[in-house]
């Protein structure tokens, strides 16, 4: 391997491409962090607490953001996308494709005079669409790089922003841009995406205003999100007095084709209910589950603090079906509950559906154009469980973090530093 | 300690933490306060001080008006004093100059529905901060060597994982094991839930490549006795427990991967009173056979009754709260399994955890195969009788709302993993912390579960929380990656916050030297009389030795007297001039 | 640092009634990261405490709780690791030695000793850090100011 190659590529900047990186990076070896959206962070990012402690995740997050931005070995391109690999362990030779942000990130300061300026606003993905951003912006205060980034689909081309930039860092007519990258191991990192919860038509989601879903939930409880953290219904703007929690929705479910575990929800949606109690002490907070997976370190005594503690309430049983009222956009949970074998009826004015975790989208063409292998349900596959719960069918390729299956943060990290471990022995066996 | 000689330039940045603060705490009137205590320069209030724009805000704020100081009022520094110590010093300041007050999880968080008097408390804190920033003094920026060394803690599959990555990395690597054979829990298991395998078929080949391999030294039967030093230096005495010879080696970073021990759940379903009646984890070591005989009497066994969470998910009961995370799993593969050879087999749960790659498979598998699952209540466990060598079992089935019996020929209890039985010992040697489970605390829970609050010293598998092997294999070679992360780099930088002896002042009373628990402070002899001085590489920066001083001759750098002093006079006793604006 | 200095103002909440001040010194392992981990968990407690960071237990010298007892503290609270959990090995040990001859001198002073507490509290014992508080806050509370054993 020559000095050129004893480098890596890092697919993926969420939290676990990101501890790969700086764990190689911290060994010597040079990094290409490469992320196709305008910033790294991933959906933890996206999140308002963390499960068990009740740490704000950007609190939490944004030390590692600044530590990747800062790192001399790291190389971090954002808007980027794997186009080919050719070659073998050692000499692979990877082909990118920079996707044109319209602005040169050597000389964007970051200070937002041009989102200022710009016209044009549009539903904020970052905030899973309840927000507004501009068409130049960047998804969330701390995204790093700290560029902004140009919406070219809801762009008018009316130039306010080009002429408003003091360093003239917007360039409108920008073009994609490939290079090739010669890195003697890749790791994949790819995440995940949450079910659509729409294909359960009997839960209401997308009929009803008030049924959103978790992540939904997360940006509406954030105080840098749409409402700026205060917890309101979308249809009245009111204060929810009782939240119902729905789980396994798009997980455990043989006919919709996700028959596995999502690992997370049942944690994510405890720690939900006890935001919502911390936002509304007086509100009462129903959670219908199957079975509650608290597994994790510290994760069981957290579940019995929300039922001591915070009095939230759990109803094991599957949800039939939530109603709408005809008037006041109150709804219905519709539930059998398993544990007296009743069908009970129990009315809410906030629904929050806890969706499964899937495979991140465009999973198929990249496993395709490196060679691995895909589980029955569209996971990277791993060589084995136990001598290689990191490694894939191709030597030199690596995986980590949700890309081989869901996982929580903590399980994320810990295989981002192994997958890193894995692919050092790789670039010290070579010639550095 | 120059360079800081002159007035202090304080800088202020309360943080509104978005809601996390703001929500309770005025922020805007503890950052006015804050601008007219004497020494503040600047003072202000910001969304994120972490974000991007805060620090630059701090920077910039430095330069603009040439602070020398600065104190953010925002989380706990547990969190982020390493983020601002590094914007302070990369704005020119030495990184010592900087303090942080809590006001979020010691404030905001706590005293959520009193807000005049938590912003009350935040303003007292902001007001003491600035008092001892107004004393903090430069202090050096030492680095030392990080020896080419990883000692292993622990020869299960964690251990012998973490010593062939390292091994493989080109590092050196100092395996210590208690038992006479590598392994681990793993080796003893015929059946390996959940797998096919058995724990001989994963283990074996893993103990060949770490035997084979020359930079992996193996001590089986010996235990590490003592351990001292610092992170990239550490010492380490080895004692070997057959011939009790003690030989000491020298590393850079250590990983403690002493697992788990099955709980003997003594007192839980008649467990001791048939021989019937076993853990999952003395199931998983019977050896293979066609068909499972009973223990008493070598009968076929015909039916089987598996309990799951006994001695976990006991709230109240200390080091019994947590779930094991393994056992839901590896019981729903050890039913499936055991169907093809008796007759029935039930399994009665509170939840089922069923959580990982492939174990939905293995519980949708079992009930296939009409293994049968029966949910008791939290609060009403079963009832396992003994008598005359016959075994009943009854149980509320909550789900049918029933009260249900049953005559197995064997109970299965999915009994807890919790921590060795030396587990304390082991804590104690290297200055880890343990949580309500038993297991050793991370650095942080979720971005660092792999590193602990002593530096250089790493946690993986089940020393770190109840987990399968599976997961213990991936923490290992993450871990692996953080010891060979210091060694490659070859040096690491430490804290300079050591205590230092103030020659005049010594009475050569030897009290610090009793005080001292790590050696750190000795006897000059050369002088007349003798006076004490600290090996600042020995010392871990505790300051009981300045505490103890009775001719308050110990400075204990970054945490003097007089820093302390002047917190609680600006707390009690705040002069008129410095009670501020508040 | 003068005694002289007792012109302390008296803190008193919205209602106007008199607040005790309790002086509070954690350990940076135990006690500080439970009374983070209290903050984390949303425990509610009385405002009254203002902790100050100590590495260890066993850098607290008497003499910083006499001197905050002098400046007009109600209440003094050390918190540390449990016995044998230090994690300076013994530092938290040195601090109990020391604590029993601290109580003597403050009770010869005339200040009733149950305005001080030691107490233990590990990193994941947020309740018991809280409990703590609230405990010395309330006993002191019953007590009343400390000027009236001082002066």
């Amino acid at each position: 391997m020559s000095k050129e190659t004893a480098r890596a590529l890092v697919v993926g900047g969420g939290v676990a491409g990101m501890q790969a990186a700086l764990d190689i990076a911290n060994q010597g070896f040079k990094v290409y962090l490469v992320e196709r959206s305008p910033s790294i962070g991933g959906r933890m990012a996206m999140l308002d607490k963390t499960f068990p402690t009740l740490d704000c995740s950007a609190c939490i997050l944004t030390p590692k953001l600044s530590e990747i931005a800062r790192h001399p070995n790291i190389r971090l391109m954002t808007c980027a996308e794997v186009g080919s690999v050719t070659g073998s362990a050692g000499n692979f030779r990877v082909k990118l494709r920079r996707k044109a942000r319209f602005v040169r990130e050597n000389l964007c300061s970051g200070c937002g005079a041009c989102s200022a300026e710009c016209p044009v606003e549009v539903a904020n993905e970052f905030d899973q669409g309840l927000g507004f951003r501009k068409a130049i912006y960047t998804p969330f205060p701390q995204a790093t790089p700290n560029v902004y980034t140009v919406d070219k689909e809801n762009c008018i081309d009316c130039s306010r922003c080009v002429k408003v930039c003091e360093r003239n860092a917007i360039d409108l007519e920008m073009k994609d841009s490939f290079v090739n990258l010669d890195v003697g191991t890749i790791i994949i990192a790819t995440g995940f995406e949450l079910f659509d919860v729409s294909r359960y038509p009997r839960l209401g989601y997308g009929q009803y205003p008030n049924v959103i879903h978790a992540m939904e939930f997360e940006r509406l409880i954030n105080a840098a999100g749409p409402t700026h953290g205060h917890l309101i219904r979308l249809s009245d703007g009111k204060k929810p007095k009782s939240i119902g929690f729905i789980q396994c929705v798009g997980a455990r479910d043989v006919q919709k084709g996700v028959p596995y575990c999502s690992r997370v929800c049942c944690m994510y949606s405890i720690k939900n209910a006890v935001m919502a109690l911390e936002h509304n002490p007086e509100a009462e907070v129903w959670v219908y589950y199957a079975d509650i997976r608290a597994f994790g370190k510290g994760f069981e005594e957290f579940y019995e603090m929300a039922k001591s503690r915070f009095g939230v309430r759990f109803v094991r049983g599957r949800v039939a079906e939530v109603m709408e009222g005809k008037s006041s956009h109150d709804l219905v949970v519709k539930v059998e509950d398993t544990a007296t074998s009743k069908l009970r009826l129990i009315e809410h004015d906030l629904v929050v559906i806890s969706p499964g975790v899937i495979p991140s989208s465009g999973m198929d063409t990249m496993a395709k154009k490196i060679g691995i292998d895909q589980t029955n349900d569209g996971y990277i596959e791993i060589s084995h469980t136990f001598f290689g719960p990191t490694i894939t069918k191709i030597p030199g390729v690596f995986v980590c973090g949700c890309a081989d299956g869901p996982k929580d943060i903590p399980d994320s990290v810990s295989a981002g530093s192994a997958a890193a471990m894995k692919a050092t022995i790789i670039l010290s066996s070579g010639g550095t | 300690m120059s360079g800081t000689e002159d007035e202090p330039r304080i800088g202020v940045f309360v943080c509104h933490c978005g809601h996390n603060i703001a929500g309770t705490v005025d922020v805007e009137a503890v950052a006015h306060m804050a601008s007219n205590l004497p020494g503040v320069a600047f003072a202000a209030d910001e969304m994120f001080m972490c974000s991007d724009a805060g620090q630059t805000l701090i920077k910039e704020k430095i330069k603009e008006h040439n602070l020398n100081r600065v104190v953010v009022a925002s989380c706990s520094p547990r969190m982020h004093e390493p983020t601002f110590r590094r914007v302070v010093e990369e704005a020119g300041l030495n990184r010592y100059l900087f303090d942080q007050v809590n006001l979020r999880e010691h404030v905001s968080w706590c005293h959520m529905r009193e807000p005049e008097l938590a912003t009350e408390k935040a303003i007292d804190l902001v007001r003491m901060s600035v008092a001892r920033a107004s004393k903090l003094q430069n202090l050096p920026i030492k680095k030392v060597n990080v020896l080419p060394t990883t000692l292993v803690v622990g020869g299960g599959i964690a251990g012998l994982r973490a010593s062939l990555d390292i091994a493989d990395r080109g590092f050196d690597v100092l395996l210590v094991e208690k038992t006479p054979k590598l392994g681990g829990n793993v080796a003893k298991w015929t059946h390996l839930f959940p797998s096919d395998e058995t724990g001989a078929d994963i283990i074996k080949p893993l103990i060949r490549d770490v035997k084979k391999n020359k930079r992996i030294k193996i001590l089986t039967e010996s235990k590490v006795s003592e351990f001292d030093g610092y992170i990239g230096n550490f010492g380490v005495t080895v004692k070997n427990l057959k011939t009790e010879k003690e030989e000491r080696y020298e590393v850079g970073a250590v990983i403690v991967t002493t697992g788990f021990e099955p709980f003997k759940p003594v007192g839980y379903y008649s467990y001791g009173e048939s021989p019937d009646i076993l853990t999952l984890a003395e199931l998983q070591e019977l050896p293979r056979s066609e068909q499972l005989l009973k223990i008493s009497n070598g009968k076929p066994v015909k039916k089987v009754v598996f309990i799951g969470c006994v001695g976990s998910r006991q709230p109240g009961v200390k080091g019994h709260e947590h779930c094991s995370r393994h056992c839901c799993s590896a019981t729903a593969k050890a039913a499936a399994d055991l169907r093809d050879r008796v007759d029935e087999v039930l399994v009665l749960y509170q939840d089922i955890r069923t959580y990982g790659k492939g174990h939905e498979e293995f519980h949708r598998m079992a009930r296939q195969k009409h293994v049968i699952y029966s949910k008791f209540p939290q609060n009403e466990y079963p009832d396992v009788i003994v008598k005359k060598s016959k075994i009943t079992i009854k149980w509320r089935d909550v789900l049918a709302d029933e009260d249900l019996e049953f005559e197995p020929d064997m109970v299965v209890l999915a009994s807890a993993m919790i921590p060795p039985e030396d587990v304390e010992e082991t804590s104690h040697l290297f200055s880890l912390t343990r949580s309500g489970d038993g297991f050793f605390n991370p650095e942080h829970i979720k971005l660092a579960p792999l590193t602990t609050h002593t530096a250089g010293v790493m946690i993986a598998g089940a020393a770190q929380a109840a987990k399968n092997a599976s997961e213990s294999v991936i923490d290992a070679s993450g871990a692996a990656a953080k010891a060979v992360g210091l060694m490659a780099q070859g040096e690491v930088e430490i804290e300079s916050t050591v205590s230092h002896v103030i020659p005049e002042l010594c009475s050569s009373c030897h009290t610090c030297l009793t005080a001292c628990a790590y050696n750190a402070i000795s006897m000059d002899e050369t002088k007349d009389p003798p006076i004490a001085v600290v090996t600042e590489a020995k010392c871990h920066g505790c300051g009981t030795c300045a505490a103890a001083c009775p001719s308050s001759a110990i400075v204990m750098y970054h945490s003097t007297d007089d820093q302390i002093l002047t917190m609680v006079e600006a707390f009690l006793c705040p002069s008129p001039s410095i009670q501020g604006g508040g | 640092m003068t005694s002289t200095s007792l012109s302390t103002t008296e803190t008193v909440d919205s209602q106007g009634e008199w607040e005790p001040k309790i002086m509070a010194f954690c350990c940076n392992w135990c006690s500080y990261a439970g009374a983070d981990l209290a903050g984390t968990s949303r425990i509610q407690y009385p405002t009254n405490a203002r902790i100050l960071r100590v590495n260890c237990t066993g850098r607290i010298s008497p003499e910083f709780i006499l001197a905050a007892l002098n400046m007009g503290a109600d209440g003094v609270l050390v918190s540390g690791c449990h016995p044998g959990d230090c994690h300076y090995t013994s530092g938290n040990l040195k601090a109990r030695a020391r604590w029993a001859l601290m109580e003597t001198a403050i009770e010869q002073a005339g200040v009733d000793p149950r305005r001080v507490r030691l107490q233990w509290a590990s990193a994941s014992e947020a309740q018991v850090f809280a409990d703590g508080v609230r405990t010395l806050t309330e006993q002191v509370r019953k007590l009343g100011p400390i000027r009236r054993e001082w002066v």
